[in-house]
């Protein structure tokens, strides 16, 4: 399978703490990856580093062979890539509405974005009912969902999702893996990062174990559920990222 | 309470590692290398001309007054436009101890008698000029230093503007839109270059001290500082209160140097001067403080000579700029340098023997 | 009923200046934490153009001062505060602080500080009658400019694509970047707008004061940044109605203080801002998600 995303050597630094060192990462078209680690691992990072939020401090990140390092943030989703970044980032003072209509920022095919839009808030008949309010009042469900959407506005080749079941009710987190499963069904490629493995693993193609800015594993999730390493990659390790 | 190990310490480089650690004297060392430029600036300032002693003798006063908007400003980190506020409080203060009493009776028609008839010696109006002010900054320190950021600026401007305010329309005490004459000129290179040491060593003390320590700590996170048991308001106030007399001896300098008052000198041309000055040291020592003084009266004495006509030995016409350029080009580049080292000259460390150390 | 309708008309006419410098203001603080202490110059350097043009129709005389206003605020947005963006807020302030002195010096020294005559709006001398008394026509039409451009500039923020990514850009920048809004076009877009309103209020008030000097500028932005600080900074509609309010509070003070209190009318003023930031220290109308605590 062709890779979408190639990340090489690829390393973030804030300051003297170094979170990621020398990544080497592919994801292939059409695929589901999962990034799991525990807290601090550097799967944040990760995804920052890749969307241009935070700066690479070496290494190179290519999307379908473009250079994505260096290129401004706003950049990074007119080359397909769309980010929901961790803690959901609604815009709480603008109507739901305004949020999706920001998802398709890039967009200059008006009448097909209007298609999208009806089409989201079809799927999603609450976010119809709450067009008008301001988004900062759905609940956290309703924002995951609304942030998704918003997401997958910009028509991305790949989407970048960090912790989207973090704090939500196990059947909400159901709905949103629901929607990613569904997401990738329509050709769109998905790298999403969890600390929750179990879920994470149940729809992925390929799970990375990430542990101290390193990845400590790679596999399917027959694979890794059946290898005695596994726990040692999660949880050991974890002295390295302290100072 | 605070040590090594305490959170504020994000920055393993930061301030608390540089203090109870070394040893005493390597500890002295910025205030004994800082004290010396100024001597030396001094020594110099008595070999010139006495234009160029008058020159210095400003730049003395502009150090003070920046010692002692460094003393709060540089340690809490909070915005504070009142410091020349100060400034006018111990000048007048001052001005009204030490005029002579027919000077007073021509101009000032409200004083009390006691005030009226009396002249003081210039030790006294010193003193009173400073404590004034550092009362004044008391009282209203006590609410205004639960402020900080954007609100703590505007707070501190308005104080600033209220007193212009005052001191201006008072007409039967401060002479109001008039200009206040008849102040002993007293001040030399000397006295004022002896202050500023002065001044210098009194920040130098306060900000080795327990309270300041405490303070910088709310400076790099106040939140934290506070659940550590760090009394913000209260470290704040005690900062606020020497600068403010700090400050307000610097008015006393700046009045009897000038030998005649005006509202205007008190206003926002010596703030945003001061302020730059130290943003343009760098605002988070002491050693930013005073260099940013040198550095800007320097620039602007050149500035000055180029505009009167800078005749370079070997050539015969004078190189002149155009009257008012001086200004302009002085602006420019402090606004330069903000721009290249938004952390100032010196990156907020203090001096040592091998170069800028945190 | 009758002798309150002049006091009121002067209340709005010089709270509408506030509002609108203070609108100038809070569009750049919103969008990138500046509390842009230049504006002073975006209202002044305007009221110069119109000095220099004051033989020239009317119109043009405007239609410069405007472009004057726009070139400089995007001149200013390029060399100073772009190298500083993402910088802290205090450390912001104080260089916005260097460009206000470099410009007014640049005034000086191209055009001395001595007071210039300037009236551009000759025709609107005179007065109409209103509720039964008569009115300056001059104060009447700022009154009016302003509501227009309030209302114009609220349509503007909640209908077009613009006023959406301004919008969103001074909720969560990142988030908005990440969404593909252009950080550079919507800081543009905040100082184009901020100078158009700077422009407006040098027209209106040279109009009101009839000269222009280096600091013109200056003593209305001191007090529209005190309307934005207790409207709540980062939040429009509080600064447009902290502009208001300044203003109708200035007026008020002017007509029913004491003769001989008068002159101390302002340091009221500024004794009320400290007392509002005391007592609400996130101004009176707070804005949501703000990062800068105060
Ligand atoms: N802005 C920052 N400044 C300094 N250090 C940071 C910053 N962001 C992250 N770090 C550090 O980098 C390391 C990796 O952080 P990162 O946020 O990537 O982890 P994570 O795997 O996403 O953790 P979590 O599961 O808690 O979200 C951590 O040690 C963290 O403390
Ligand atoms: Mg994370």
């Amino acid at each position: 399978m062709s890779a979408l995303l190639e990340i090489r050597k690829l390393t973030v630094s804030y300051g003297r703490i170094t979170a990621l060192s020398e990544i080497d990462l592919s994801v292939g078209v059409g695929e589901i990856v999962a990034i799991i680690g525990p807290n601090g691992a550097g799967k944040s990072s990760l995804l920052n580093a890749i969307a241009g939020v935070v700066p690479a401090a070496g290494g190179s990140v290519t999307l379908d062979g473009t250079e994505m390092l260096r290129l401004p943030l706003e950049e990074s989703v007119r080359h397909g890539i769309a980010m929901v970044p961790e803690g959901r980032h609604v815009l709480p003072g603008l109507t739901v509405l305004e949020n999706l209509r920001l998802g398709a920022t890039i967009r200059t095919d008006l009448a097909a974005v209007k298609a999208d839009l009806e089409g989201f808030l079809d799927a999603f008949p609450i976010l119809r009912e709450r067009r008008g309010e301001p988004a900062g009042r759905l609940s956290g469900g309703e924002q995951q969902m609304l942030v998704i959407a918003r997401a997958l506005m910009s028509r991305p080749r790949l989407l970048m999702l960090d912790e989207p079941s973090l704090g939500l009710a196990p059947r909400i987190v159901g709905q949103v893996y629901d929607m990613i499963t569904q997401t990738r069904a329509r050709g769109v490629t998905i790298l999403v990062v969890e600390q929750n493995a179990r879920r994470a693993l149940s729809v992925a193609d390929k799970t990375h174990v990430l542990n101290g800015g390193a990845i400590r594993l790679s596999g399917t999730a027959e694979e890794l559920s059946g290898n005695p390493q596994f726990e040692a990659a999660y949880f050991g390790l974890r002295a390295s990222v302290d100072e | 309470m605070i040590d090594r190990a305490s959170p504020f310490a994000k920055n393993p480089k930061g301030f608390v590692h540089s203090l109870p650690s070394r040893a005493g004297l390597e500890r002295l060392l910025p205030l004994l290398i800082l004290v010396v430029i100024v001597a030396a600036i001094m020594l110099l300032a008595g070999q010139l001309g006495i234009v160029q002693q008058r020159r210095i003798t400003l730049g003395f006063i502009s150090m003070i007054s920046v010692v002692g908007l460094y003393v709060f400003m540089g340690n809490s980190g909070v915005l504070n436009f009142s410091s020349v506020a100060f400034m006018a409080i111990g000048a007048y203060v001052s001005a009204l101890l030490t005029m002579r009493p027919q000077v007073k009776a021509t101009f000032l028609r409200d004083l009390p008698d006691w005030l009226a008839s009396a002249q003081f010696d210039p030790w006294i109006g010193i003193l009173a000029g400073g404590l004034v002010a550092a009362l004044v900054a008391l009282i209203v320190g006590l609410p205004l230093m639960r402020l900080s950021g954007i609100g703590a600026g505007i707070a501190t401007l308005s104080l600033l503007i209220i007193c212009y305010i005052v001191l201006g329309n008072w007409t039967g005490v401060t002479g109001g839109q008039r200009s206040l004459m008849g102040l002993p000129t007293y001040v030399t290179v000397w006295n004022a270059g002896l202050a500023a040491i002065g001044a210098i060593i009194l920040a130098f003390i306060y900000q080795e001290s327990r309270s300041c320590l405490a303070l910088r700590a709310s400076r790099e996170d106040e939140v934290a500082a506070r659940a550590a048991g760090v009394r913000v308001v209260r470290e704040r106030l005690t900062a606020f209160v020497l600068g403010a007399f700090i400050c307000g001896i610097a008015g006393v300098f700046y009045g009897h140097f000038l030998g005649t008052l005006r509202v205007e000198n008190f206003y926002l041309d010596p703030t945003f001067l001061y302020i730059t000055m130290l943003v343009v040291g760098g605002m988070r020592s002491l050693t930013g403080a005073v260099s940013g003084v040198i550095v800007i009266s320097a620039l602007a004495e050149i500035l000055r000579l180029l505009e009167v006509g800078l005749r370079l030995p070997g050539l015969d016409a004078a190189i002149r700029a155009p009257a008012g350029l001086g200004d302009v080009v002085l602006a420019a580049l402090m606004l330069g340098i903000i721009l290249f080292r938004p952390q100032g000259i010196t990156g907020g460390r203090e001096i040592t023997l091998r170069g800028l150390r945190d | 009923m009758s002798n309150l309708v002049p006091v009121l008309i002067d209340a709005f006419s010089v709270g509408g200046l506030y509002a609108l410098t203070a609108l100038g203001i809070g569009l750049i603080f919103s969008v990138m934490r500046l509390a842009n202490f230049a504006h002073a110059e975006f209202v002044t350097v305007p009221a110069y153009a119109l000095f220099v043009l004051s033989a020239q129709p009317t119109v043009m005389a405007i239609s410069a001062a405007v472009l004057v206003a726009v070139v400089l605020s995007l001149a200013t947005e390029r060399a100073a505060f772009r190298p500083l963006r993402g910088i802290d807020p205090a450390t912001m302030l104080i260089a916005s602080f260097t460009v206000s002195m470099f410009l007014q010096r640049l005034l000086v020294f191209a055009f001395d500080s001595r007071l210039k005559p300037v009236d551009p709006l000759a025709f609107l001398s005179g007065s109409v009658p209103l509720f039964g008394v008569s009115v300056n026509l001059l104060k009447l039409t700022t009154v009016i400019t302003c509501l227009v451009l309030l209302v114009a500039l609220t349509l503007f923020l909640k209908y077009t694509r613009f006023g959406l990514e301004m919008r969103a850009a001074a909720e969560d920048f990142t988030m908005s970047r990440l969404l593909g809004v252009r950080a550079n076009r919507v800081i543009a877009t905040a100082f184009v707008l901020s100078a158009l309103l700077a422009a407006v209020v040098a027209v209106l008030f040279s109009a009101q004061t009839g000269f222009v000097q280096p600091r013109f500028g200056l003593q209305i932005v001191i007090i529209a940044f005190v309307a934005t600080v207790i409207g709540g900074l980062g939040n429009l509609l509080g600064a447009a109605v902290g502009g208001f309010l300044v203003g109708v509070v200035a007026t008020l003070l002017q007509t029913y203080l004491p003769p001989d209190l008068r002159p101390f009318r302002e340091a009221f003023l500024f004794l009320i801002v400290i007392v509002v930031l005391l007592f609400r220290p996130q101004g009176l109308f707070p804005a949501r998600g703000l990062k800068e605590r105060i």
